[in-house]
């Protein structure tokens, strides 16, 4: 449960209101379905005794049966309202849940949001949130009306037809269904938790044999890899099977119990009736209320079979969200200082004063990515300050005002080229046009609808040098006073790269600029060439 | 949408129903008569609690323990009924998955369907389950509503033909209410599905840019954004929910109406202010409650109907998309990819005449001659078969015409597994499992440091983060397109196979790390290996023994 409660309460929280509106109604409607089915039966038992007492003209028919009809058609009324709210409230919680996943994912470091990218990664993160939507439609809120109801059927009932009735539909149920849940609960967390890591497994091992296909029919391997995902669907199979069992177990036994509690409201109601404590027709109440409890049962098994995959998720999904915040105190920062950024490691030593630009070189692999993720804060570093303070102690805000980067491989939003580029800043289309311009963009982009040219995901659409150059743009539109570029040319032509240079620089006359390229770094832009010491 | 024919429809459904339904019918059948005989227990069940409860007005207080007991009894049957049913359905389902996915992992890695192996993944794992409900639900359904509802329908109207009218009137006009509404809330749920998806895949979007919206100090601006068009998918889906949960409040409404009518119609009977309705003029206590209990049961199987008519409509369009899978143009390999003795003789490839048969395309491979030790160079505009060459050497594709001959003997079906063990292949885009480097590399060697340095891949291997114990899987654990092709040549060096197809080795590469690739491969003609490269490149080709052209 522990792994579960920070999800409940984010999900609560979203929309407290919405979420109390739908818990009531949905203690409203089983409150009614159990008031419908014990008024019915005690009309029905008391107009017996009027007409074979012979008094069926002094009996007043018309408040109970005008009662009847409004519960029956108030539960249904009531039953649509209470469908509507808990979905409306449940979409704002989910909606709120995946808002705190970004903000979460949005505070690690350089490795981890790299990770982001891989299908894998994003896969499991979506089902991990997916399997926590039903933590409050399914088990939160008919684990709650539950036991409102409950309570309330017991007061009703001891008021109604006494409490030896009330106490045996009350004690019958609550804590027999407690203890089947329970039951349920335990045998299901690790075969729910396993299906859902299985299922994720196959899918991965799937992709896996298929994209790898050629390597394994040359390595003769594609037969034992096949075996080998059999025994994956089996395991996975397997695990639902257990879960079916142990479902189907617990289904019995609330049905089991159902019955038992009946005929037990059927035997104390006997004996009350015998001792001349209640009427046969109150008698009835008991009997028809405890089969209309029945209800309150089902939805909830189905939820604490899946608690095994929803805590499994939560923990997953906490491990993400459950990164510190960042509250460091903002040092005193030399906001003049002659140098924007110093570097002073084994590999390199730089200053760079602004309006300079740096190119700094060396072969793939030799950490020119690793210190640029370093600068912008995304990595541990070591030797490197900005305007006099190191960025691991720079204040989130602060750092991502003063410098910005753009990675080797750019991504881009789905979405419309505006879109992409008001991610920088709030700024207006002058100012975006501009910044197309800069990076040769421009032309390309009137061509094909401006700046409302919709974009697929991942920026499909664009051409590999297009994507990095939208990218360039963004950063332009950030106004650093440090830019950091991570091979800015690669897949450029000589000439487009050449007037991207001159653009980005003529855009930002007063920033400092540190550019990564692993080919030679003969061009004017640069004041300053360095090669990295490997 | 276009909605096909109605004939086709009926025949794709009556496909399905052969493909799904009729090898488990026998089981399914079962589960339909278990859940029957404990849908027809409730009437004696409901039965002797009105018995009990009229003896309480009359007096007679010795029927509630043996009426308890009778009812108690009874809903244990029922539920050990219902219990072995489920496990029946369980089992057929199980059948079911495990059959479609059998067929799926034998088939998608030997014979390449033109579908994404996401989409192969996602059928297979997250779409076959949805069979189950189809299988578990929508049968047992329709067996009891063609059923129960009669039986209850007659006892009510031997007790009381105006309550049986009532029953009567309310209960068939259910499914012509679902009709209406069903056919709205279909479309509605479908388009839930849809908005649910789109988040998701907004979602994955965002994720997949977080570097970039991090660096932006865009974090802030993002999750706003998001929310902004979170919300409004709410609004759109709720839009879309106020039609679809019509269709089951229409159903409860007329099960209410129903029940709520009969309560009130057997009242007022027994209070004999209405004497019409029942044979003979009057309706005794314990008949009333009786027909209080059994009204909502008639009305249940209609509701069960509704809810699997939904898991029908999800089975088969899962079965629509295994249709069509079924029917897709495959491309199949040679031989078996089975671990096999290498092909004897000494290495050769002779290509004459040869022609590749692919979906829609046929494709002529130069007429092509290789001896041991030698390498070559394969040249020629994007689309002439340069890659495509590469993978009839390698026994990938199926010829159509002309022979390959390898070693001396036909490369056929028989031969080509043992061929293949002589046979290295990098492809131009590798794709790594996810298992260490050092695993990758073969388990059984025992030092991959020298082959490492013959690729020029020792340096880089050092300085990845947890250097042979790297973790590659789909990124490649953070290794370069260079550096993937130098690790793919260490493989192929560490393999002891003769022969290495190399495709574009050094495309996108800058010149320094394609020269170092170069030199990775005339490391490996030096070693003794045999070389055909497929190329572009003016100083690969040029540092081969031979120059190939296809003409295009």
């Amino acid at each position: 449960m522990k792994a579960l409660l920070p999800i409940i309460r984010v999900l609560l929280s979203a929309a407290p209101q919405a979420m109390f509106r739908g818990a009531l109604l949905s203690v409203i409607v089983l409150l009614m379905g159990a008031a419908l089915l014990g008024l019915s039966g005690w009309f029905i038992t008391a107009t017996g005794v009027a007409g074979l007492a012979g008094v069926g003209i002094a009996f007043d028919v018309f408040r109970p049966s005008a009662g009847v009809r409004f519960l029956a058609l108030g539960r249904t009324a009531a039953r649509y309202g209470e469908r509507l709210l808990t979905h409306d409230a449940t979409l704002r919680a989910l909606a709120a849940l995946r808002v705190t996943l970004l903000r979460g994912q949005a505070r690690l470091g350089a490795r981890a949001l790299s990770r982001l990218r891989a299908e894998a990664v994003l896969t499991r993160i979506v089902s991990d949130v997916d399997a926590l939507d039903g933590v409050i439609l399914r088990l939160f809120l008919p684990a709650l009306a539950g036991l409102v109801t409950h309570a309330v059927v017991f007061a009703a009932l001891g008021w109604l037809a006494g409490w030896p009735v009330a106490l045996a539909v009350g004690l019958g149920y609550v804590p027999l269904a407690a203890l089947i849940f329970l039951a349920l609960g335990r045998t299901t967390v690790n075969p729910s938790d396993r299906a859902e890591t299985l299922a994720q497994a196959l899918r991965r091992g799937v992709i896996d044999m298929i994209r790898g296909r050629q390597a394994l029919i040359l390595d003769g391997a594609l037969g034992p890899r096949e075996a080998q995902l059999g025994e994956l669907d089996s395991a996975t199979r397997q695990a639902a099977r257990s879960l079916d069992r142990a479902e189907r177990l617990a289904g019995a036994g609330l049905s089991a119990l159902v019955a038992g509690v009946t005929g037990l409201a059927l035997l104390v109601g006997g004996w009350a009736v015998a001792g001349g404590a209640i009427g046969p027709a109150s008698g009835a109440i008991g009997i028809f209320v405890a089969l209309a409890l029945a209800e309150t049962l089902p939805p909830l098994a189905r939820g604490v079979a899946e608690y095994g995959k929803m805590a499994g998720a939560a923990g997953r999904i906490a491990l993400e969200t459950d990164t510190a915040p960042d509250a460091l105190p903002v040092p005193d920062m030399d906001r003049d200082a002659s140098a924007v950024l110093q570097i002073h490691q084994p590999a390199l030593t730089l200053s760079l004063a602004p309006g300079q630009a740096a190119a700094v070189t060396g072969p793939s692999g030799s950490g020119k990515t690793s210190l640029l993720m370093q600068i912008a804060g995304l990595a541990p570093d070591t030797g490197i300050t900005i305007l006099g303070t190191g960025p691991g102690t720079w204040p989130e805000d602060a750092l991502r005002d003063t410098l910005t980067m753009v990675p080797q491989r750019s991504a881009l939003l789905a979405g419309t080229i505006r879109d992409n580029l008001a991610l920088a800043a709030a700024v207006d289309d002058g100012q975006m046009w501009r910044a197309l311009d800069a990076v040769v963009l421009g032309d390309m982009i009137r061509a094909r609808g401006g700046l409302d040219m919709d974009l697929g995901e991942g920026g499909a659409g664009l051409s590999g040098g297009q994507a990095r150059r939208l990218a360039l743009a963004r950063a332009i539109l950030r106004q650093p006073r440090l830019l950091l570029l991570d091979e800015p040319t690669e897949g450029l032509d000589r000439d487009t790269a050449d007037r991207v240079l001159r653009g980005v620089r003529a855009a930002l006359p007063q920033a400092a600029i540190l550019a990564t390229l692993h080919r030679s770094a003969d061009h004017p832009v640069f004041d300053i060439s360095k090669a990295m010491n490997v | 949408m276009s909605e096909p024919g109605n004939q086709t429809e009926s025949t794709s459904r009556r496909r399905a129903q052969d493909r799904i339904i009729a090898p488990v019918a026998g089981t399914l059948r079962k589960a339909g008569v278990l859940s029957v005989l404990s849908g027809l227990i409730w009437p004696l069940q409901a039965g002797v609690l009105a018995w009990a409860v009229a003896g309480w007005v009359l007096g007679d207080m010795g029927r509630t323990a043996p009426a308890a007991a009778v009812f108690v009894v009874g809903g244990l049957v029922r539920a050990a009924l219902d219990h072995r049913a489920g496990y029946c359905l369980f089992d057929a389902a199980d059948q079911t998955i495990a059959r479609e996915r059998a067929t799926l992992i034998g088939r998608e890695g030997r014979a390449r369907a033109p579908v994404t192996s996401a989409e192969v993944a996602a059928l297979l794992v997250q779409k076959l389950p949805l069979l189950q409900p189809w299988i578990t639900r929508y049968y047992v359904a329709m067996v009891r509503v063609s059923l129960l509802p009669l039986v209850l329908l007659a006892i009510t109207f031997w007790f009381s033909w105006a309550a049986g009218l009532v029953l009567l009137v309310a209960g068939p006009l259910i499914p012509v209410f679902m009709a209406l509404v069903g056919m709205a809330a279909e479309d509605a749920s479908r388009k839930q599905m849809v908005e649910i998806g789109a988040m998701n895949a907004m979602l994955m979007d965002r994720l997949s840019a977080m570097l970039d919206i991090r660096l932006l100090g865009a974090t802030g601006r993002a999750t706003r954004d998001f929310a902004t068009r979170a919300e409004g998918l709410r609004l759109r889906t709720m839009a879309v929910l106020r039609v679809a949960f019509l269709s089951s409040t229409v159903l409860e409404l007329f099960s209410a109406i129903g029940v709520a009518m009969v309560a009130v119609l057997v009242g007022f009977t027994l209070l004999g202010e209405i004497t019409f309705g029942s044979w003979g003029g009057s309706l005794g206590l314990a008949e009333g409650l009786f027909l209080l209990l059994i009204a909502p049961e008639f009305f249940q199987p209609f509701r069960d109907l509704a809810t699997a008519w939904h898991d029908r409509a999800a089975g088969l369009s899962v079965v629509a998309e295994l249709d069509a899978l079924d029917a897709a143009d495959r491309v199949p390999f040679l031989g078996l990819a089975e671990r096999c003795a290498p092909l004897d003789g000494p290495l050769s490839v002779d290509l004459s005449g040869a022609v590749v048969a692919l979906p829609g395309t046929r494709l002529a491979l130069p007429d092509l001659r290789l001896d041991v030790g030698e390498a070559v160079a394969l040249t020629g505009p994007s689309g002439a078969g340069k890659s495509t060459a590469l993978l009839a050497i390698a026994g990938l594709v199926p010829l159509a015409e002309g022979h390959i001959n390898v070693c001396g003997t036909p490369l056929d079906h028989g031969t080509a597994d043992a061929w293949r063990a002589r046979v290295a292949l990098i492809p131009q885009a590798p794709h790594f499992p996810d298992q260490t480097l050092r695993d990758w590399l073969g388990d059984d060697v025992a030092d991959p440091r020298p082959a490492l340095r013959l690729a020029n891949a020792d340096r880089f291997v050092a300085r990845l983060p947890d250097g042979l114990h790297t973790r590659l899987g789909e990124t490649g654990g953070g290794v370069s397109g260079g550096e993937a092709r130098r690790l793919m040549i260490a493989r192929a060096v560490l393999s002891g196979r003769e022969l290495i197809l190399a495709d574009e080795p050094t495309a996108d590469l800058d010149p320094d790390t394609a020269a170092r690739v170069i030199d990775a491969l005339l490391g490996l003609k030096r070693a003794g290996h045999s070389l055909i490269v497929a190329t572009h490149d003016p100083a690969l080709a040029g540092a081969m023994d031979r120059i190939i052209e296809i003409p295009s």
